[in-house]
């Protein structure tokens, strides 16, 4: 009799995975013991005897590591050669390997695709909105309360589908698909879009240099006291608005990007930069 | 801050911290963003006007911030928490630019303590694994649950709870003893406007290492910048405009790649 896996246990791996893949993360397995609770129901159901459950168990808390949203595809692939083995079509060493040959790709589409590119653009969307009214500023996160982990879960659960369905080759397929790279590409114009628009709302930073002298007013023949005679912001914007701005983001993207400076470096830097601006300012009398 | 303030408080920096029991979906990837977290600390604190309004430059600030496998830099979850009601018990009497100032440094605190409890928790899940072990090695099916989740999480609530409630209850201390408007020199509130403008530039820095992946994209990002500067759109227009770039660009390339032109 052939065995298969019941959509039940499907379901509760699932679950298993979705809810607690974080719970236990530490540096000797990652998330092998949460790994290893969602294919403990499949394995319950899959083999008969203690010595087999064991067997079976031993091979799922070693090391393993994804990103857990898009990487239940990974768990979708196990349960399938899992079940694939119950009915010796597949051997517990071709598992051990599939499982690891998984975390790189998994890891990678899920931290750059999803994790680095739809969240932000779908919080970049989301913000868009709350800044629209401040009355309504709370319409924001509530979109996003509904459409992030709505859209996630169904996600999660469709790759962890398509894993199950078509084991190995499923991944291969999903690989391959030139569709993949449009979509990304297609997700790249978007988030860029957005970002400079964020970039040009969010971020200030003006240059507080201003020269401030008496003139004397001929027509009246009077002289007037504090005028602005120069004033470094007006003659900057009046070349390209905001520019100041422009330049400190990209000037970060450049130290972040190809110069490897790590976030907490640039914060120092950009604190540095505030507190000589705000010194500058107060000297020329820009801020009283 | 009320005692059932802080409690709840604290309790969403446990359930938005990463890994927590209702999985990374739910908790660090939505109940950790800025922009979440801004509103639920302003509807437990009441004030969620303000909170959105400290709240959306953090998000901005903290866009960048993301988890490359497993690697927490800054634990938003404690930072923007911990930003956001610091901001609105001590910001009383400040403007906008100073409030969002005093929400950066005071996330700045949180964030830093989050990753302490981090690496704290990190370690000493480290014995579980002999638990694990211990279960498959007798093929417990049935009690895998018990290293991972109860003895996980009830590392995970400690690290997390605990020095919530303390830095909360800390903040709501301090800001009894004086009127922090009052205190503060005016170059310090000014510097910390300046400084909060000038920290957005690091989150959407950020972002742009992901999304620059040709040189001629920079151009795509001027487009969305010169919108606003030169067209005065605001980022809700912007958004639009850049969905229906995106639609016409899918399709348009689609469709070469069906003619082979490419």
């Amino acid at each position: 009799m052939t065995k298969k896996i019941s959509e039940k246990t499907l379901k509760k791996s699932f679950w298993n995975w979705f809810l607690w893949h974080g719970c236990s993360q530490q540096a000797e397995s990652m998330l092998g013991m949460a790994f290893a609770q969602s294919m403990a129901p499949v394995i319950d159901e899959l083999y008969d005897n203690k010595e087999e459950k064991a067997e079976a168990l031993k091979r799922h808390i070693t090391l393993f590591n994804t990103e857990p949203q898009v990487g239940s595809i990974c768990n979708g692939v196990v349960c399938g050669l899992e079940e694939a083995n119950a009915n010796k079509a597949c051997t517990p060493e071709l598992i051990s390997s599939v499982k690891v040959a998984l975390i790189g790709p998994t890891s990678a589409i899920g931290d750059s695709l999803w994790v680095a590119t739809f969240i932000p653009i779908l919080l970049t969307i989301c913000l868009s909105i709350s800044q629209a009214s401040p009355v309504t500023s709370w319409l924001g996160p509530v979109l996003y309360m509904i459409v992030y982990p709505l859209g996630t879960g169904i996600l999660s659960w469709n790759l962890f589908k398509l894993g199950y369905k078509s084991g190995i080759e499923g991944m291969q397929g999903f690989m391959s698909t030139g569709k993949l790279n449009t979509l990304t590409d297609t997700m790249t114009v978007l988030g860029l879009i957005v970002v400079g628009a964020l970039t040009a709302s969010f971020v200030t930073a003006s240059v507080p240099f201003r020269i401030v002298r008496d003139v004397f007013d001929a027509t009246q023949g009077i002289i007037l006291e504090n005028q602005v005679i120069f004033e470094a912001d007006i003659m900057l914007d009046s070349i390209f608005p905001k520019i100041l701005p422009l330049f400190l983001t990209l000037g970060v993207y450049y130290l972040y990007s190809k110069r490897k400076w790590s976030p907490l470096k640039l914060m120092g830097l950009i604190l540095i930069i505030a507190g000589v601006f705000t010194f500058v300012g107060y000297v020329t009398g820009f801020y009283v | 801050m009320e005692t059932y303030q802080i409690i709840l408080i604290a309790l969403f920096v446990y359930l938005g911290s990463i890994g927590s029991i209702i999985g990374n979906t739910m908790g660090w990837y939505t109940l950790g963003r800025p922009l979440v977290a801004s509103l639920v600390v302003g509807v437990i604190l009441g004030d969620v006007q303000t909170a959105m309004i400290v709240g959306i430059p953090l998000q901005i600030m903290y866009m960048g911030n993301v988890t490359p496998g497993g690697a927490v830099a800054w634990d938003l979850s404690y930072a923007t928490y911990i930003g956001v009601a610091g901001a609105i018990v001590f910001g009383i009497g400040l403007d906008t630019a100073q409030t969002i100032g005093l929400a950066v440094v005071f996330a700045g605190i949180g964030g830093l303590v989050g990753q302490i409890m981090w690496n704290v928790s990190y370690a000493a899940n480290l014995p579980l694994n002999r638990v694990a072990n211990k279960y498959a090695e007798v093929g417990e099916t049935k009690k895998m649950f018990i290293p991972n989740v109860v003895m996980g999480q009830s590392i995970g609530f400690a690290c997390r709870f605990i020095p919530a409630i303390i830095v909360l209850t800390s903040m709501t201390a301090a800001s009894a003893q004086s009127d922090f408007a009052a205190i503060i020199p005016g170059w310090v509130t000014t510097a910390l406007g300046v400084f909060g403008g000038m920290m957005a530039s690091l989150g959407m820095g950020i972002i742009l290492s992901f999304l620059l992946k040709k040189n001629y994209h920079i151009v795509i990002f001027l487009a969305g910048f010169v919108l606003v500067t030169y067209f005065s759109l605001s980022t809700m227009a912007v958004a639009v405009v850049a969905i229906i770039t995106a639609i016409l660009y899918y399709v348009a390339v689609s469709n070469i790649d069906k003619k082979g032109v490419a």
